[in-house]
């Protein structure tokens, strides 16, 4: 049995909006119909860049809406896309006529609606593109005609780096080519020790027996592939690890962020454990781990887990990661 | 009998179509249940409810109600078959503004023009067991009928035929796209729910000219 704090499971969504909106007023402002975040002071004469997604893995994206990173960012139910509507009006107020860039994570639904939405841009004379974020290992295939490898935590990265790199004047057509070069040299993998429970619901979306964990799950409640046995913590970072350093074909004297991720209701002070591990195991092998973000970011509901994404980082990245930002999520 | 779809033809077409996949819904449910999760009918009846609330009273074109259409279905549905079928309608109010009245030709190209707004975006083929096996042959039959020179209620009723037949050869197809494509064979016998809608919007825009001979109401 979970307990949560919600009246109508109907009304999480904009009552979670409508608090944010008002915890941080000089950050962000809420327009509730058709639902966006924008800045609370709108940037001007810049490239607009917009993300958005389902709800339900906050604070992304909301949380990452200020000074340095998103201009708006679009948020449907929980674990459902926004409608094409959502995203065509989220853009059409933070176009300052330079056009939108659109950072979208890999679901079909997602994919479908901001394409839909930046068909409907285009007949208004607003110039929109994507970066499609698909850095979830666990979902590679070989099938061409498949949906393709899931968004997650490298969204962060892709959002922090475009949106500093708008902030200094780069055109759409630089913010979509650096935005593709991070999602390209990303890769992420998720384990979770326990499911979250939809707003209302009292039973998590799949129970776990205690001696198993998911590995290579995804962030909407749905099962992974594999599961495997609990184990203490050292023996599950190389688990991860290696993996993603093999696809990245990562080696000595490369240079990483690396992303540690709580996916809900994971304490930071195993977060910050496993971060330790994780930066020793790449030290290991020579790897420099140049940049960290440690933290509950993007999170599926309230899943217990966590997600370890390693980002290729050369001097542009570096140089744009420290750039200032300015938002509820992430401040430097 | 209309030998062009005016407004009130086009409000009588989207009219008919709500009261049909109304009248359809618990098929449609039924349906959609054997090959995807269970909503389509569901979400079908609800976004033409909010769309029939937000039709215009007096339709300045052809494109008006369609346009009502389309932009319900974009606003209210962030799944993937409802803002499909918006933009399937979007072709539709597009091809209908600015004219007086749209022609059998009108409705070809509209609905070629859908045909592969679909396809781009929905990635799905003739084949697919999706709304396209219905919207392919009937846009190749609005073709033919249009180069036949055939009128405007020949036209219209072989349209929907040739979608309804297209949708009963869904039943025999294997998904390949959409939630269909996770239940594998499990959903063989059963038509796609998204093709038969297909097939409805085709049947009404025939009725529309048939039933309503001057475009009243």
């Amino acid at each position: 049995m979970r307990r949560q704090f919600v009246n109508d499971p109907e009304d999480v969504v904009p009552e979670a909006l409508e608090g944010f909106a008002a915890a941080w007023p000089r950050h962000v402002r809420w327009n509730r119909e058709p639902s966006y975040v924008l800045r609370a002071e709108p940037a001007s004469d810049k490239v607009a860049v917009l993300s958005g997604g389902g709800s339900g893995h906050e604070p992304l994206h909301v949380g990452f809406v200020g000074r340095g990173m998103l201009d708006a960012a679009v948020p449907g139910a929980v674990f459902a896309s926004p409608t094409a509507m959502q995203i065509r009006a989220a853009s059409l107020a933070a176009d300052t006529g330079r056009g939108v860039l659109h950072v979208v994570k890999n679901y079909t639904g997602d994919v479908l609606n901001f394409r839909i939405a930046g068909e409907l841009l285009s007949d208004e004379g607003v110039r929109s593109d994507i970066v499609l974020v698909d850095d979830d290992l666990a979902t590679d295939t070989d099938d061409p005609d498949g949906p393709g490898r899931r968004g997650t935590a490298a969204v962060v990265a892709v959002e922090k780096v475009c949106g500093a790199a708008a902030e200094r004047g780069a055109d759409l057509s630089e913010l979509v080519e650096l935005g593709r070069r991070v999602v390209s040299g990303s890769r992420t993998l998720s384990v979770a020790l326990a499911a979250g429970a939809h707003p209302g619901q009292s039973r998590p979306s799949f129970e776990l027996p205690d001696d198993r964990i998911e590995f290579g799950v995804g962030i909407h409640g749905e099962r992974a592939r594999e599961r495997r046995a609990f184990g203490p913590r050292r023996a599950l970072v190389p688990d991860m690890a290696a993996p993603l350093l093999r696809d990245l074909d990562l080696g000595r004297g490369d240079r990483l962020a690396v992303i540690v991720n709580g996916l809900g209701a994971t304490h930071d002070l195993e977060l910050y454990g496993l971060f330790g591990e994780v930066k020793a195991l790449l030290e290991d092998v020579g790897i420099s781990v140049a940049r960290s973000l440690v933290g509950s970011y993007v999170t599926s509901l309230d899943m217990a887990g966590c997600s370890v994404t390693l980002v290729r980082a050369d001097d542009e990245f570096l140089d744009l990661w420290d750039a200032p930002v300015s938002t509820p999520a992430l401040t430097w | 009998m209309a030998d062009q779809i005016s407004p009130a033809h086009a409000d009588l077409w989207v009219r008919g179509f709500a009261a049909a996949i109304n009248d359809a819904d618990d098929h449609l449910t039924d349906l959609d249940r054997r090959s995807g999760d269970g909503d389509f009918g569901t979400n079908m009846v609800t976004g033409l409810r909010r769309a029939l609330a937000a039709l215009p009273e007096h339709p300045d074109s052809p494109g008006a109600p369609f346009q009502a259409l389309s932009d319900t279905f974009l606003s209210h549905s962030g799944g993937t078959s409802g803002p499909l079928f918006g933009m399937w309608f979007r072709d539709f109010a597009k091809a209908g503004h600015g004219t007086p009245a749209l022609t059998l030709a009108g409705v070809a190209e509209a609905a070629d023009r859908g045909w592969a707004t679909v396809t781009r975006l929905g990635s799905a083929k003739v084949g697919d067991r999706t709304m396209v096996d219905a919207i392919a042959p009937a846009a190749e039959s609005l073709g033919r009928s249009t180069a036949e020179g055939l009128s405007l209620e020949e036209g219209l009723r072989a349209a929907a035929e040739a979608a309804e037949a297209g949708a009963q050869g869904t039943s025999e197809l294997l998904g390949r796209k959409g939630r269909t494509s996770y239940v594998g064979d499990a959903a063989l016998g059963a038509p796609d729910p998204g093709a038969v809608a297909i097939g409805l919007f085709f049947r009404a825009a025939h009725a529309s000219v048939t039933d309503g001979a001057d475009g009243t109401r």
